[in-house]
C-alpha cells in the first residue's frame, strides 16, 4: 500500500499533521483534541457528536469561513482553523 | 442553471445504485450530497455475515459502485446542501451549481440518528453510535480508550464490537433511564425481546446471544438472573439490568453514574460511578425527510418504518408528480435493502421516460424482499408490517 501522504494544517495556532483524506475532525482525534470549540451561551466545551453534519457541534472557521463542520471538510496543506476555544484545561472551567 | 433528466439526493447504498440504473439507459444524472465523498453510511459499516461467512465492508462496495457510477458519467456535486425543492428544480448552497432543474427527482437521503439525552450529552466525548462507527471504520480513529455504549440494539452491540477489534476497551453496554420519551427503549424485558427478535437475521455474536438465552417465557427469567451475572457478546459486557443515569466531567467525559434497573425499567436509588472517557449513544435511527416535507409530498406516520415518512407507493413514487423516494427515507433497513430499493426507484422513473417494461420494474420490486431477507442486521422487527400498512395507505390516499 502507497505511503500516506502528510499533511500540516494549523488550529488554534498550533500545528497539527494529519493524512491526506481526513477530516479535519478525524485529524484532531488522532492528535489527542476533542474539545473543537466552546458553547457560545454556555461557555462549556463541544466536539464531534453525530460525525455526519446535522449538529453542526464540530463547528470551525476554516480558512476565514465561520461555520464550517469539520467533520464533513477534508485537510489541506496550510489549512487554518480556528474557534472560539480559549484554550481551557480540562480541570480548569 | 443546469439542467439534466434526475437529480438524486443523497450518495448513500439507495442513491448511487439507482444512479447506475438511470445512467445505463443513457439518461443524464446529477447526484448532491453534503458530505466530501460519496458511499453514505456505507461507509463506516463492517460487519461479519453469518450466511455468506465473510465480511460486508461497506467501504468496498461504495467504491464499487462510485467507479461504476462515474464511468457511466454520473456527475457528483460533493459539499453541497439541498435548501429547496420545488417545481422539479433542487436549490443548492453550491457556489457554483446553484439550482439543478430535473425532470425527476429521487431523494436518498438516509437517516438521522435519534436523540438520547440524558444529563451531561453535551460534553466533549459524548458521541452517537453512527459517528462512532464512521470514525472507527472509515477513518481508523479511535475515539476515546475507554468507551462505554448507552443503548443496546444490533447497531450498538456491532459497533462496540467493531472497536474492540480497533483496540479500544469497551467496558459494557448499559441501557438510558426511563424517562416518559424514552419509554421503550430502556424497559429491560422489551429491549432483550426487541434484541432476541432481529437475533434471527443478525450477524454472528448477537445470534448467538439470541439463540442461546431468549425464548419467549424465558426472558423473564433470564432478566432475573442478569441482575446477578452479566452476559457478554465477544468478551463485551451487556448490562440489560443497569442504566446510566447521568454523564460527567467538567470539560471532557470523564465518568458516568449508573443505576441497577427494576424488570419493568424502574431506576433503583444505588448508584455506582465508572470511570470512562467516552460514551457511545444509540437511540435509533429516523428516516430524514426534511426535503419530502419541503417538496409537499404528503407525510405519514408509521412507527412500524422508524416514524414519520413520505407517502409512496410500492414502487417508490410519491404524493408530488417526479418525486421518487429510496433507502431509509422510507423506512429503517439495512444497506441491501437501500440498495434493491434505488434500482427500484430508478426503474420507475425510467417508466416515465419509457425506458423500463412492468416486467423490470416487478423483477426490481420482488428483490427487495430477496435483499430484506439477506441483510445481517434488522433495525425493526416490524418492518415487514410496516410496508404494508404503507401500501394499504396509499390505496386510501387514491381513493380520497
Amino acid at each position: 500500500m502507497a505511503k500516506q501522504k502528510e499533511i500540516h494544517f494549523i488550529f488554534n495556532g498550533k500545528e497539527i499533521k494529519g493524512i491526506e483524506g481526513q477530516p479535519i475532525a478525524a485529524a484532531l482525534f488522532n492528535n489527542g483534541i476533542r474539545a473543537i470549540r466552546q458553547c457560545e451561551v454556555t461557555g462549556e466545551q463541544r466536539g464531534v457528536y453525530c460525525g455526519i453534519g446535522h449538529c453542526f457541534e464540530c463547528r470551525a472557521t476554516v480558512n476565514g469561513i465561520p461555520g464550517i463542520r469539520t467533520c464533513l471538510t477534508l485537510i489541506e496543506e496550510n489549512m487554518i482553523v480556528t474557534s472560539n476555544l480559549a484554550g481551557v484545561q480540562n480541570d480548569e472551567v | 442553471m443546469m439542467k439534466c433528466d434526475v437529480v438524486i439526493i443523497g450518495a448513500g447504498p439507495a442513491g448511487l445504485t439507482a444512479s447506475i440504473e438511470l445512467a445505463l439507459k443513457g439518461l443524464q444524472v446529477v447526484i448532491v450530497d453534503e458530505n466530501y465523498r460519496s458511499g453514505g453510511r456505507l461507509l463506516g459499516q463492517l460487519y461479519e455475515d453469518r450466511r455468506k461467512k465473510r465480511v460486508w465492508a461497506g467501504k468496498i462496495i461504495a467504491k464499487d459502485l462510485a467507479d461504476k457510477a462515474k464511468a457511466l458519467s454520473v456527475k457528483f456535486l460533493f459539499d453541497t446542501s439541498v435548501w429547496k425543492i420545488e417545481d422539479k428544480k433542487v436549490f443548492l448552497s453550491n457556489e457554483v451549481v446553484k439550482v439543478i432543474e430535473a425532470k425527476a427527482i429521487l431523494l436518498a437521503t438516509g437517516a438521522i440518528e435519534k436523540a438520547l439525552p440524558i444529563p451531561g450529552w453535551q460534553k466533549v466525548g459524548v458521541v452517537t453510535v453512527g459517528a462512532a462507527q464512521t470514525f472507527t471504520n472509515l477513518h481508523n480513529v479511535k475515539i476515546g480508550q475507554n468507551v462505554i455504549f448507552v443503548g443496546i440494539d444490533p447497531l450498538s452491540i456491532s459497533v462496540a464490537i467493531e472497536m474492540k477489534h480497533a483496540g479500544v476497551n469497551v467496558k459494557g453496554l448499559f441501557l438510558p433511564p426511563t424517562t416518559n420519551l424514552l419509554n421503550q427503549k430502556c424497559n429491560p424485558k422489551e429491549v432483550l425481546e426487541s434484541v432476541a427478535s432481529a437475533a434471527g437475521m443478525a450477524t454472528n455474536p448477537i445470534y448467538r446471544l439470541g439463540g442461546k438465552f431468549v425464548h419467549g417465557a424465558y426472558t423473564k427469567l433470564l432478566l432475573h438472573l442478569l441482575k446477578y451475572k452479566q452476559l457478554k457478546i465477544n468478551g463485551i459486557p451487556i448490562y440489560f439490568r443497569k442504566a446510566v443515569t447521568q454523564i460527567n466531567g467538567r470539560a471532557e467525559v470523564q465518568s458516568v453514574n449508573v443505576r441497577s434497573l427494576k424488570i419493568d425499567g424502574e431506576v433503583t436509588e444505588v448508584e455506582k460511578t465508572l470511570h470512562v472517557d467516552t460514551v457511545c449513544l444509540s437511540g435509533g435511527l429516523l428516516p430524514l425527510i426534511d426535503l419530502s416535507q419541503l417538496a409537499n409530498c404528503v407525510i405519514i406516520d408509521i412507527p412500524e418504518l422508524g416514524g414519520f415518512v413520505p407517502l409512496h407507493n410500492e414502487h417508490l413514487k410519491t404524493t408530488v408528480e417526479g418525486i421518487y423516494v429510496a433507502g431509509n427515507i422510507t423506512g429503517i433497513e439495512g444497506a441491501q435493502v437501500a440498495m434493491a430499493q434505488g434500482k427500484l426507484a430508478a426503474r420507475s422513473i425510467l417508466r416515465e421516460f419509457n425506458l423500463s417494461s412492468e416486467n423490470e420494474i416487478s423483477v426490481a420490486f420482488n428483490e427487495i424482499e430477496k435483499a430484506r431477507i439477506l441483510s445481517p442486521i434488522t433495525f425493526l422487527p416490524e418492518i415487514r408490517k410496516g410496508r404494508q400498512i404503507m401500501r394499504d395507505k396509499w390505496e386510501e390516499y387514491l381513493k380520497r
